[in-house]
């Protein structure tokens, strides 16, 4: 067993310690710092990777139902447009913000904003339509800044810095990997035309070969957006997703 | 034709109006106010308003309602709280009242504060002696109010006392001891365990620095020769304050205030996270508002009386034009600097336990106290000064 004494102090240390202890308040009455956020009207700076409210941009969508597929909320359900395509809605409601669709677009279609406090008057109001998360709600700000607390990395330090907080964060939507579908065993084809009713993008073509009284399927690499839909859906699992 | 009984009348009423003004006493002990001269002197002319001028204007009645005593004391509690929480609230990265009036900084939160106090019920518990448990905080006024009889608060050759006397340091003192008695009464009073417990703890804190804050006036006293508050201001003449002939005493004193007023680091009777406040803690309403501002009274008391006795009472150069007032206003400051260091303690240090306490008392501050007798005693055997 190992016992610690107590310290010992001599008066010297002791007068040194209370100089010490009155000199550092003194200092913190004429330049304090201060670590209180004063709330209504400054917030503390929310991150850039914040996951809030999800936009929706249509021109990017490659109909690919991957957000619909991951959604372990089941919030978002593929609505059709007039255009024949598929895209997006999303009920807030059942929504828990885990944003692995926005992860998963392959398009990046879909982002991420810092607005997190939206309101809504009935639960049906809560089921966004694609036309409501092309363009970010109506907001109101009430923080008229935020506050951010950085350390200074030379005399590590405490410094208040101000400003007011971006909600939108501009973030170069991610490229992904382009991917295009290809046939990897022609022989098993039974023609069944599913992928290319599945195909939003028209890349499937089928073609009649009247002597030998087949159907053709055929893909155009250059049309393909590589959504991988007709890779679920083909009935023989011959369709795989490469590199382009 | 008038009538002689009626012109013996009018002579009547011409004494009364002017019983003021007539009287030598009181005329001959005006402030003197250069600046306020010419706009006095034509009220002095007017029949019933010159007996209120000469009656504001006469020192005793000018130091001891309006500065330094209680105008100023009254003031002083709307602010100096307000000081304390925002200096105490720098000190510790925080911010300090401000909701309030922010453009101000929330100046005037203690009123604020005082207007709830005002409009909140009184309860008074059915175990509590009821009378006792009123009276008291009113009563404690008494002892609080009164050594601001005896402060000078004027310079060496000059002094603004309301009552001169030679014994105003020991009435002072005697009255300072007075007030622990009141606090143990309404601690008494609110039959709560939490009020007993504090009150107790009162009691052993009172014995503690009682006795080295005696002996630290008593030294000065020795020191200076006379425990009159005209002979201590005059003894520290030339900018040989009290503090500079005798620092041992002045560090008693200080820190018996700091004890008899129960702040940080000795606020062992009140500990808010121990006893909740402690001999206060079942006041509400004005009540409690009259029990939250004992401590400040108190510290004021303690301070002017460490201004008059160390720091050489309103000494300081004369602002021209302000004559008298000058000397009032260096008074004031001094007391305002006194208590602002007592205060921001509280940002400082953390609460000692009681026995440390006690052990600083009765050990450290007694031993303190004993030399700084020596100290004076050996400096009067040398100058001869009081033999």
């Amino acid at each position: 067993m190992k016992k610690i004494a107590t310290p010992e102090y001599d008066l010297k240390d002791k007068l040194k310690a209370h100089a010490s202890a009155l000199a550092t308040a003194a200092k913190e009455v004429v330049a304090p710092l201060s670590i209180t956020t004063q709330y209504p009207r400054e917030r503390r700076k929310w991150p850039d990777c914040f996951r809030g409210y999800i936009l929706f941009d249509p021109e990017r969508c490659i109909s690919c139902f991957e957000c619909s597929f991951v959604c372990p909320a089941n919030a978002i359900w593929m609505k059709e447009a007039k255009s024949g395509r598929y895209y997006p809605t999303l009920d807030y409601g059942k929504c828990i913000f885990c944003h692995f669709c926005v992860d998963s677009c392959p398009g990046g279609a879909l982002k991420s904003t810092k607005i997190h406090d939206v309101s809504y008057t009935n639960m049906d109001e809560m089921f966004t339509d694609t036309e409501e998360m092309i363009e970010p709600p109506e907001i109101i700000r009430e923080d008229e800044g935020y506050v951010e607390y950085v350390i200074d990395r030379d005399d590590l330090t405490l410094k208040r810095t101000k400003g007011q907080d971006n909600l939108i964060v501009d973030v170069a939507p991610s490229q992904g990997v382009p991917m295009v579908s290809v046939c990897v065993d022609r022989g098993s084809c039974i023609a069944c035309k599913v992928c290319e009713k599945v195909c939003e993008s028209g890349a499937v073509s089928s073609s009649l070969d009247e002597a030998k009284m087949v159907i053709r399927m055929a893909i155009d690499s250059e049309v393909c957006t590589g959504c991988g839909l007709c890779v679920k859906e083909c009935s023989m699992q011959i369709l795989r997703l490469v590199r382009k | 034709m008038i009538e002689m009984s009626e012109l013996m009348e009018m002579v009547k009423i011409n004494e009364l109006m002017n019983i003021i003004v007539n009287n030598e006493g009181i005329m001959s002990h005006q402030m003197d106010v250069p600046l306020l001269q010419p706009l006095i002197e034509p009220m002095l002319e007017l029949p019933v308003i010159n007996n209120l001028i000469a009656f504001l204007l006469w020192e005793s009645f000018f130091v001891l309602i309006l500065i330094p005593g209680f105008a100023v004391l009254g003031i002083l509690l709307l602010i100096l709280p307000w000081i304390e929480r925002k200096m105490v609230g720098r000190m510790q990265w925080r911010v300090g009242p401000r909701e309030i009036s922010p453009r101000t900084r929330g100046i005037i939160q203690l009123l604020a504060d005082s207007l709830r106090f005002l409009f909140q019920e009184v309860i008074i518990h059915k175990d509590a002696h009821k009378r006792y448990f009123l009276q008291f905080p009113f009563l404690y006024f008494i002892p609080v109010l009164l050594p601001l009889l005896f402060i000078n608060a004027g310079a060496a050759g000059s002094p603004l006392v309301p009552i001169v006397s030679d014994y105003g340091l020991q009435l002072m003192v005697a009255l300072i001891c007075l007030m622990p008695v009141f606090i143990l009464g309404l601690g008494w009073a609110s039959n709560n365990r939490f009020a007993f417990i504090g009150t107790i703890r009162e009691a052993f804190l009172y014995f503690a620095y009682e006795i080295p804050f005696i002996v630290a006036v008593f030294a000065m006293v020795v020191m200076y020769g006379t425990s009159g508050s005209v002979g201590v201001v005059d003894a520290q003449a030339g900018g040989w304050w009290g503090i500079i002939q005798n620092p041992i005493a002045a560090l008693t004193f200080f820190i018996a205030a700091l004890m008899a007023t129960a702040r940080l680091p000795f606020d062992i009777p009140e500990a808010d996270q121990e006893v909740s406040f402690g001999p206060f803690v079942e006041y509400s309403g004005i009540a409690f508002g009259l029990a939250y501002v004992m401590g400040y009274e108190k510290m004021y008391v303690l301070s002017a009386l460490m201004t008059m006795l160390f720091l050489g009472g309103g000494s300081g150069p004369v602002i021209p034009g302000l004559g008298e007032i000058s000397y009032l206003i260096w008074f004031v400051l001094k007391t305002l600097i006194v208590m602002i260091v007592m205060v921001n303690l509280r940002g400082v240090y953390p609460r000692y336990r009681l026995d440390q306490g006690m052990k600083i008392g009765w050990n450290a501050m007694l031993i303190l106290a004993l030399i700084a007798v020596a100290w004076s005693s050996i400096y009067a055997y040398i100058t001869g000064v009081g033999l």
